[in-house]
């Protein structure tokens, strides 16, 4: 069953892979790996999760994607944020940042 | 290897079989991911460090599910769409025909279908696109619809028996291909939800207990 975290998670999954990818491309795997260290272990969602969310991403012009073959491995479909992306990661932590100052007010309110 | 890696590619492909495209371009992707998961994994090289890598990727089936359901909106919208251009098309090949036709061609019953039938299918399409913008039978009815107020029309107007001028028949043409086009489209979209509901009848399920 998934936990609290997980289910939360799922509503901001999309804001989440634009973060992970504003450092650089990065493949599937590498996407996930880099969310489960930022989050500490936090959101532990089926690694799966974050294909369609790539997908989707793709298809609404936000990432890029493209097969490359490293000298030492094996083909890849690697993910970039493109200039919307940026701009729609820009506009996701703004709204996160009046979103989440809301709750805490809210929260904290009962307490004074 | 024990081949569960493989397994799982073969069963993900044949849960996303509404989409053979994807479930290709996916099946080489989410391979590289399990293959890098269970390499990185301590009991690498053994069947274990393989199950864990599926297990942690989660059911194949959940992972179709959510896919169906993007997939199902870009239908949505491109059958939307493709309704929007067969009604302002069908619009202005109607008023061709009669803007060419002398009221001695007309019959008593294609002008009433040919008009009724089109109102019919445009408020039944302004009333879906505000409630119900997902439902299969409306788009259906539209369909109806439109080929009803087509198939009158072109009685009506008897084309090649009344020498038609090229326009008209060019706007008669146009509308024939909208309609094939919108055909394929509605039976896209109910593949679609049909494929979508199969896939999250256990996450349904598991909601309502």
């Amino acid at each position: 069953m998934l936990g609290m975290e997980a289910e939360m998670l799922k509503g901001h999954l999309d804001a989440i892979v634009l973060a992970a990818l504003e450092a650089g491309p990065a493949h599937g795997y590498a996407i996930i790996e880099t969310i489960k260290q930022r989050s500490a272990g936090a959101f532990d969602l089926p690694e799966g999760t974050v294909y369609p969310a790539l997908y989707r991403l793709e298809q609404s012009g936000l990432l890029s994607s493209a097969w490359t073959t490293p000298p030492n491995g094996r083909k890849r479909r690697v993910y970039s944020l493109t200039k919307a992306g940026a701009s729609a990661l820009g506009e996701r932590r703004k709204a996160w940042g009046r979103f989440s100052q809301a709750v805490d007010t809210a929260l904290e309110g009962g307490r004074a | 290897m024990s081949g569960l890696i493989d397994d799982y590619i073969a069963n993900l492909r044949r849960e996303l079989d509404f989409d053979p495209a994807l479930a290709g371009r996916l099946a080489s992707e989410v391979e590289d991911h399990l293959r890098d998961a269970a390499e990185a994994d301590p009991a690498w090289p053994s069947p274990e460090a393989e199950r864990r890598a599926v297990q942690r990727f989660g059911l194949g089936r959940e992972i179709a599910a959510q896919f169906a359901v993007d997939a199902v909106d870009r239908q949505a919208r491109r059958t939307w769409i493709t309704l929007a251009v067969t009604v302002v098309v069908t619009f202005i090949a109607m008023r061709l025909r009669v803007i060419w036709l002398d009221d001695g061609a007309i019959s008593a019953l294609s002008p009433i279908v040919d008009r009724y039938a089109f109102i019919a299918a445009l408020t039944v399409a302004v009333i879906a696109w505000f409630a119900f913008r997902r439902s299969l039978a409306a788009l259906a009815i539209c369909l109806a619809g439109l080929v009803a107020s087509i198939g009158a029309g072109l009685v009506r107007a008897d084309l090649f028996a009344n020498g038609a001028p090229i326009h008209v028949l060019l706007s008669a043409a146009g509308e024939i291909a909208l309609i094939g086009v919108l055909s394929f489209h509605v039976v896209g979209l109910g593949r679609r939800l049909r494929r979508t509901a199969v896939l999250r009848r256990p996450e349904l399920q598991r909601m309502g207990q």
